[in-house]
């Protein structure tokens, strides 16, 4: 069995490798060798992916636990640094590794001829670390460092090319917003110290002390501060996953390079918020209000971030879009306690929509930076591979029969709809948003890959195949979105692998929620046949739309008219609610310290120099005298000591 | 008639406040450097006077205390007359009236 | 009544000596005056029971400080300006001070009754090695002031010799070896 902290310390070891590649090539013109470095850049997640494919094979049920060492040690909070590998982080681990790793083969293509190879590798590395160490760590205290960790690499791999004002903007809102966000998570985690101590942190000690709780009765007392700190760690996963309020930033976050966006922000990161309320499951069950404050919010981030998706002529702000209202999907998923299905919906997404940004990527790559769907067109010839591998991906995430995305969106339709008296009403709000999903995205890829080729000449002679380090990824990762769903296939009888992967961990808070529903009993076939259908009719309107010639492009990608007012809404509420509060605050605050403050400040200053200048008039010169002077003072004190000592 | 604790302590007084006097009044640097050393002894008298109206176990305090202070004087003196030394470089003199920048 | 003998005849001394050490003219005559009132008050620590810290003042006081000091008088020539006037007009200002002190914490010590105890053990050498080097961890923990006394010395030694060098690395030390 080998030691469970070689899953982290490999991309850590990776890091510092490609830190000191690229810190002593950072003089020289030329920058690395990139074989050298790429070489090193893809080993390191490899060997994570394989100590963890290892650990997997012989995984007992209750999982692996592993602690080297004592991290805080005071009288108020105790943590320990442990490791826990049980079904969750088997799977979110399996693919982060195996997807880090495809990804990074892909990135040393992509960034062939990049200046700074060395330093995307490193951060690439960096964050493969943290991520480990979100998903591995077996107390929150652990999780919020990894959290931490990623939100700081989304920073730094946004701002890649800081040389751009724009990427660096969109780098330091990323930060920002999810800044807001940890605050939550941080607050959460104090009222759970608050209720029980620092052991609490812990997650099998707050499994442990919530069912001692459940069965000693004594857990109404809690309640209050159990359902704040889940309300505010929810609210810490918003801002990580990108759900209303906190999604403004995932959008901008496309500045980034593309191998960063498909791993970073569509299939790892942006799921850690999914994957906490996974691992609390326990908590929010017994907090049923949170619970549908979690739906709630999924439901309208599905299908805002859908219709914000039908405006946008940027592919990447279409895959962008698609990310959160996909990300909607697994909150409504968790929203009705079905955190299994949440989780295997994050499976399959990380595949299809890594598939999908790395399609993109390829056809960015080829077409020499242009992102603008308005000039592309007619690239299936040209590209045939990449167009398949989207094609594919497409499929995957409209819900197309026997597709990854039709198995696990096709479970959250049917848990939706029984889980309660709202769910009727929520399965059709969540069907529609199918539809329009099969509607942008079909748009997407009649836009780039049908129709004629309308950008500039010059792009044109040169648009070819992308380089095989970058097609075999995406080929992989295509396979990937055509049978990863077979993992949980809902129809085929005695398909159930994932669920039974996942049932250790929240297995028990799932059956918890269930207690008192009667399942409806309608046929799972009824729930497929009408996900086929909500996917065939977008395809059909979006072919009816869309499959004419697009009006020249004009300036920037940005959107139009109603189209940029429902794009823009959340920016504009951020703006109101926070932004401009801040600055009011801000000049308040500096017309404070600068004018009064200040001016008191001068005046103390001005007052203390004129004492000063009039004091030093009585200043001795010869020390001795001084000294002597200061005898008598002491004398004087003496007399006083003696008379309040009562010797006079 | 025996001896008394307190006229040790007169003793120890009477040597301070020469040690005292030679320190402020006398205007060469040596003086100086002698008072300061005359000012310790008679702290080192004091503690040992003081140590010997104590019972036992508190007493040895004050029979180690002096050891310190004639290791401190040791350094002060040390220090002090490489100052001296230094200063007499660039003054050519003695008197510390001459040695004084402090004037404001 | 023999210890009183011993201690008015030392006590006379030691104090008188101090007064040729505040009178004296030239700063020679003053450090053997200072020399003479140490080695009696060396005198007084043995009548008092206390003959280690007596023979460490001889020896360290009396013997190393007060060479090295009459040394420097000799090598600078202390008598230099010694037509400077010994009592100047500061003087009228030091000496009420100085005697005011004086008399109220004389005051005080005599309004403050003090006796012998006859306990007091004897500041033998065993008594003063065992104390100082009592390392337990629930004794005195004097070593660690001895060490601390030892890194002082050690500093000060250096501070010496840095402070008495010709200022090495400047400029005028640098023309000198030129010139040289």
């Amino acid at each position: 069995m080998i030691p469970l902290w070689l899953i982290p310390l490999f991309p850590l070891v990776g890091t510092i490798v490609l830190a000191i590649i690229a810190l002593s090539s950072s003089d020289s013109k030329q920058g690395p060798a990139e074989s050298i470095t790429g070489a090193v850049a893809v080993l390191f997640p490899i060997l994570s992916f394989l100590s963890v494919v290892t650990l997997s094979v012989g995984m007992p049920v209750e999982g692996i636990r592993g602690t080297i060492g004592t991290w805080i040690d005071t009288a108020a909070i105790q943590v320990n640094i442990g490791f826990l590998f049980d079904g969750l982080s088997r799977v979110m681990l399996l693919f982060i590794t195996g997807i880090g790793s495809l990804i990074a083969i892909y990135s040393v293509g992509y960034m062939h001829k990049d200046r700074s190879f060395a330093r995307f590798f490193a951060y690439i590395n960096l964050f493969l670390f943290s991520m480990t160490i979100l998903v591995l760590g077996d107390s929150l205290l652990l999780t919020f460092l990894g959290w931490e960790g990623v939100g700081l690499c989304s920073y730094l791999l946004i701002g890649f090319w800081h040389t751009d004002l724009k990427n660096t903007k969109a780098g330091n809102k990323a930060f920002i917003v999810n800044r807001v966000g940890d605050v939550g998570f941080l607050l959460g985690m104090l009222c759970l110290v608050s209720i029980g101590g620092s052991a609490l942190l812990s997650y099998d000690a707050l499994n442990a002390w919530l069912l001692n709780a459940l069965s000693l009765g004594s857990i109404s007392n809690a309640m209050p501060l159990l359902s704040l700190a889940g309300l505010l760690f929810f609210f810490g996963c918003t801002g990580k996953s990108a759900q209303i309020p906190l999604l403004t930033w995932l959008p901008d976050a496309m500045a980034g390079p593309t191998p960063v966006s498909a791993l970073i922000h569509a299939a790892t990161m942006v799921t850690s918020g999914v994957y906490l309320l996974a691992r609390l499951s326990n908590l929010f069950v017994l907090i049923p209000a949170v619970l549908n404050i979690v739906l709630f919010v999924g439901l309208l981030t599905a299908f805002w971030a859908a219709i914000a998706g039908l405006f946008q002529n940027d592919i990447k702000k279409v895959l962008a879009y698609s990310t959160i209202s996909q990300l909607g999907y697994m909150f409504m998923a968790a929203g009705v306690a079905a955190f299994d299905v949440s989780i295997f919906h994050v499976f399959t997404h990380a595949f299809f929509k890594a598939a999908l940004f790395l399609g993109a990527g390829a056809v960015i790559h080829s077409l020499t930076g242009e992102q603008d769907m308005r000039r592309m067109g007619g690239l299936l010839k040209k590209m045939p591979l990449t167009s398949l591998v989207m094609i594919f991906g497409f499929l995957a995430i409209i819900g197309f029969p026997g597709f990854a995305g039709f198995w696990s969106k096709d479970l959250i339709l049917e848990r939706l709809y029984v889980s309660g008296p709202m769910g009727p009403y929520v399965y059709a709000i969540a069907l529609l948003t199918a539809v329009i999903t099969a509607v942008y995205m079909g748009r997407l890829i009649i836009m780039t890959f049908f129709g004629k080729y309308r950008g500039s000449k010059e792009n044109e002679a040169h648009i070819h195949e992308a380089p095989a380090s970058m097609l075999i990824p995406m080929l992989l990762l295509s396979v990937g979105s055509a049978f990863a769903g077979f993992l949980w296939a809902g129809l085929i009888p005695g398909a159930e692998f994932f669920r039974e992967m996942l049932a250790p961990v929240v297995g028990a808070a799932q059956s918890y929620a269930m207690l008192g529903h009667t399942a409806a009993h309608l046929s799972p076939w009824i729930f497929a046949a009408l996900g086929t259908l909500a996917a065939i009719i977008g395809m059909l309107i979006a072919w009816y739309l869309f499959m004419r010639p697009v009006p020249e492009a004009k300036g920037g990608s940005e959107p139009q008219g109603f189209g940029a007012s429902w794009t823009f809404a959340f920016d504009k509420l951020h703006e109101y609610v926070g932004i401009i509060p801040t600055k009011v605050v801000a000049w308040l605050l500096d017309v404070v310290v600068n004018t009064i403050i200040m001016k008191a400040q001068w005046l103390t200053g001005g007052i203390i120099e004129i004492l000063g200048d009039g004091i030093r008039a009585f200043q001795v010169r010869k020390v001795r005298l001084q000294a002597a002077l200061s005898f008598i003072g002491m004398a004087l004190i003496t007399i006083l000591v003696l008379i309040y000592g009562g010797l006079l | 008639m025996e001896l008394q604790a307190s006229y040790i302590q007169i003793v120890a007084l009477a040597l301070f406040t020469i040690g005292l006097a030679v320190t402020l009044t006398r205007r060469n640097v040596f003086f100086v450097l002698m008072g300061i050393e005359l000012a310790l002894n008679a702290v080192n008298l004091s503690l040992i006077g003081f140590a010997k109206t104590l019972p036992a176990a508190a007493s040895v305090a004050g029979q180690i205390l002096p050891l310190f202070t004639i290791a401190v004087a040791a350094a002060e003196a040390c220090v002090g007359l490489a100052m001296i030394i230094l200063i007499f470089k660039s003054q050519e003199s003695v008197d510390i009236d001459n040695y004084s920048n402090m004037k404001g | 009544m023999l210890a009183l003998i011993y201690f008015i005849i030392l006590g006379v001394i030691a104090v008188g000596s101090a007064l040729c050490v505040l009178l004296s003219r030239h700063p020679l005559y003053g450090a053997l005056s200072l020399v003479v009132s140490m080695v009696s008050l060396a005198g007084i620590y043995g009548l008092l029971g206390s003959p280690f810290v007596g023979v460490v003042q001889i020896m360290v006081y009396a013997g190393a400080i007060m060479m090295l000091l009459t040394f420097v008088i000799m090598v600078l020539n202390g008598a230099r300006d010694s037509k400077t006037p010994m009592f100047d007009k500061v003087s009228l200002f030091v000496f009420p001070a100085i005697l005011l002190l004086a008399a109220l914490l004389g005051f005080a010590l005599i309004s403050t009754p003090l006796a012998f105890n006859a306990e007091t053990l004897r500041g033998s050498v065993a008594l003063t090695s065992e104390t100082l080097f009592n390392t337990n961890n629930k004794g005195p923990g004097y070593f660690l002031l001895f060490e601390v006394i030892g890194l002082l010395l050690l500093s000060a030694m250096i501070a010496a010799v840095l402070l008495a060098k010709k200022n090495l690395g400047s400029k005028e030390t640098e023309e000198i070896t030129e010139v040289h």
